[in-house]
């Protein structure tokens, strides 16, 4: 056992923190409240590779595994994890290309993105599908050698600004089992037949874009088939353990961000005379979210290093680290606005945001229920 | 063509800090890259870049924990580092201007480099002085305080603009072989890349010690010695002008005469 970082992870962690704090704290109060993009932030970052961490060295990303990538995040959330979501997601939906995809589409697809010239997504809920992905309707026919795709996705991350998107939709009504006939389609936005809304007033992560999206009679040619007809619920549950692993990191790094808040507001804010940090009740406050941080971020580290090593108790691990680590970044970020008082209600302080931000991590890749219920599977050892 | 950049991991005091006999306490240090290092290193980078056939070499003098400033430097472009380092370095108290001199003089010897850039200063001990001197002991045309260079390669020479006093500007030509102290805000330093911190920890880093570059233990003997290191008393000094916007002016036109910041 080896609980050490490398020189090497130390320095990313370094830099990527560096990076964070000259590039994205200055403006992230900004970005939220107007609510818009960070392009010109993601354009920094992806001269530093922030937008290909995970992408493999001969498509131009840093080919950093799952651990090392879950560092990155963690850095990033602790400054601000509107911002931070914008520049890790525009990979989202990489790794069913990574996996399944044929060369050509690695290259047509992975190179821009591994530069920033390009963002994806993945496009996986509807208006009537969250929790229960087997539910899918959008569909997509075959014809002649194009596939025709109709349907509408929701709370769909970078949906207003993404290039292109892995769509999973039904190709095999009549397949037999709830999880056959799905398949991964790459969808561009400049085709015919595409349109994105906006989502506006969301609760946290507001310079993260989100967006719905529509398919009218949109024709992608049949090469857009990402992996194998009918096999694309199969392909994306091979994910779900390492993006639930990612939004663990995401959770670590809000909890870290509200620690390190908590901890300098309240060496320096000073009522009766002294420090409130003095006072037990603040300090009681201070090592409860400490140890519970540590905690989660241990689970996570071990969740990242199982994707790369362990496979057999990943997917336990994965739902328990995402489970916790976004319950902890919601308490930390709650006690954070509590040791701030007044100041914490307001946007002057980062806090504020941190508490709205925070509650994303307990519902997208899984809500924590459903965590729980997958946690509970395994342990019971029911399939899915 | 080669660069040598002379590159030092430096102390950063906590605003609250102890003194522990000739030094700050250590449980309050912090180590980095020099600031002006950084500049250094990306002006040699982004000439490498911009060049064919250019090869970036780092040098610093410092302990094996200096290594990970070091491979920053790697991290953002320079091919390859040298590190000096032995126990006599180890067990010296300081190491003077005139030492660093001599070491980095006998690493130039051994690279035989076309250029050499230094930071201006260190913004730990500030002495101002290590580029300089280098240049001195290698005898090599040299220019302090460089805040725009335009390299001439073929033709051997360094367009420089340096940095005087009260925003005045020098211009000069300098011959090369040259060593120059670059200046803060010359460039923009960029962030290591994730492809460069994965790539420089396959890049050589060379540990050398006096001897390996012909030089012995006499090298450390200094003339200047630390002799006591203290923390000056800050004073402070309040005046609160009162009155409408007129007469605090008149009163703070008064102060600034009485104090001689201006005159009349
Ligand atoms: C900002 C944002 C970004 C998003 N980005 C993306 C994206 O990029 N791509 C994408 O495809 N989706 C994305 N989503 C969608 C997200 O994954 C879903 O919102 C999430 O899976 C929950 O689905 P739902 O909203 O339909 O909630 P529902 O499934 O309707 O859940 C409602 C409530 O019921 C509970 N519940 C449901 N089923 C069960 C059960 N079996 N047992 C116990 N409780 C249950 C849930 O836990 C929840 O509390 C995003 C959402 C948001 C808000």
């Amino acid at each position: 056992m080896d609980y050490q970082l490398s020189d090497e992870q130390k320095q990313i962690k370094e830099e990527v923190r560096r990076f964070a704090e000259n590039e994205i704290a200055p403006v992230a109060q900004e970005y939220d409240v107007e609510e818009k993009f960070p392009h010109e932030v993601l354009e920094t970052a992806a001269e530093m590779g922030l937008t290909g961490a995970n992408i493999p060295m001969e498509y131009g990303g840093a080919g950093y595994n799952a651990l090392e990538t879950a560092l990155i995040v963690e850095e990033m959330f602790a400054v601000d994890p509107g911002i931070a979501l914008s520049i890790t997601a525009t990979t989202f939906g990489s790794d069913a290309i990574m996996e399944f995809g044929t060369e050509e589409q690695k290259e047509r697809y992975l190179e821009p993105v591994a530069m920033g010239e390009a963002i994806m997504g993945a496009a996986i809920s509807e208006p009537d599908t969250g929790s229960d992905v087997s539910s899918v309707s959008t569909t997509a026919e075959k014809d002649g050698d194009e596939w025709v795709l109709n349907g509408n996705k929701m709370w769909i991350t970078n949906g207003s600004v993404g290039d292109f998107f892995v769509v999973m939709c039904k190709t095999d009504p009549d397949a037999e089992g709830r999880y056959n006939g799905f398949s991964q389609i790459v969808v561009e936005s400049d085709r015919d037949g595409f349109k994105s809304e906006k989502i506006t007033g969301k609760l946290g992560i507001r310079a993260s874009d989100t967006a719905e999206l529509i398919f009218d009679d949109l024709r992608v040619p049949e090469e857009n088939l990402v992996g194998t007809r009918g096999m694309g619920f199969l392909q994306l549950m091979q994910f779900f353990d390492v993006t639930r692993t990612m939004v663990a990191a995401q959770g670590v790094g809000i909890a870290k961000g509200a620690c390190d808040r908590a901890l300098d507001y309240a060496k320096e804010r000073e009522q009766f005379g002294k420090p409130i940090g003095d006072f037990q009740a603040i300090q009681h406050k201070l090592a409860d979210i400490h140890t519970r941080t540590e905690a989660a971020r241990q689970l996570t580290y071990k969740s990242a290093w199982s994707v790369d090593n362990s496979d057999d108790q990943l997917t336990t691990l994965a739902s328990m680290a995402k489970e916790y680590a976004s319950r902890v970044a919601v308490d930390a970020a709650n006690e954070c606005v509590q040791i701030h008082g007044g100041s914490g209600f307001v946007n002057d302080f980062d806090a504020e945001r941190l508490y709205r931000d925070a509650k994303i991590t307990q519902i997208y890749e899984g809500t924590t229920e459903i965590q729980k219920n997958i946690i509970a599977r395994e342990l019971l050892g029911k399939g899915f | 063509m080669k660069i040598l950049v002379t590159v030092k991991e430096v102390a950063e005091a906590e605003d609250d800090f102890e003194i522990d006999g000739l030094d700050i306490d250590e449980r309050y240090l912090e180590y980095d890259l020099n600031e002006w290092d950084d500049y250094a290193v990306e002006e040699a980078v982004t000439i490498a870049e911009d060049g064919d056939d250019v090869e970036v070499v780092s040098v610093t003098i410092g302990p094996e924990r200096a290594e990970e400033t070091v491979r920053m430097a790697l991290a953002k472009g320079v091919d390859r580092a040298i590190r000096v380092w032995d126990d006599d370095l180890e067990s010296a108290d300081m190491l003077d201007v005139g030492t660093k001199a001599d070491i980095l003089a006998a690493v130039v010897e051994e690279e035989d480099p076309d250029l050499v850039f230094s930071g201006v200063q260190a913004n730990d001990d500030g002495f101002g002085a290590t580029g300089v001197a280098l240049a001195e002991v290698v005898d090599m045309e040299w220019g302090a305080v460089v805040n725009d260079l335009d390299l001439d390669a073929e033709g051997g020479v360094a367009h420089v603009h340096r940095e005087l006093e009260g925003g005045v500007e020098e211009l000069t030509d300098i011959e090369l072989p040259a060593v120059l102290t670059i200046q803060t805000g010359i460039n923009e330093p960029r962030y290591a890349s994730l492809r460069g911190i994965r790539q420089a920890q396959r890049k050589p880093l060379d540990v050398q010690g006096l001897g390996d570059l012909g030089l012995d233990a006499s090298v450390l003997e200094s003339a200047v010695s630390r002799t006591a290191m203290f923390e000056p008393e800050s004073e402070s000094d309040v005046t609160v002008f009162e009155g409408g916007a007129e007469e605090e002016a008149g009163q703070l036109a008064d102060l600034l005469r009485d104090k001689g910041v201006v005159e009349g």
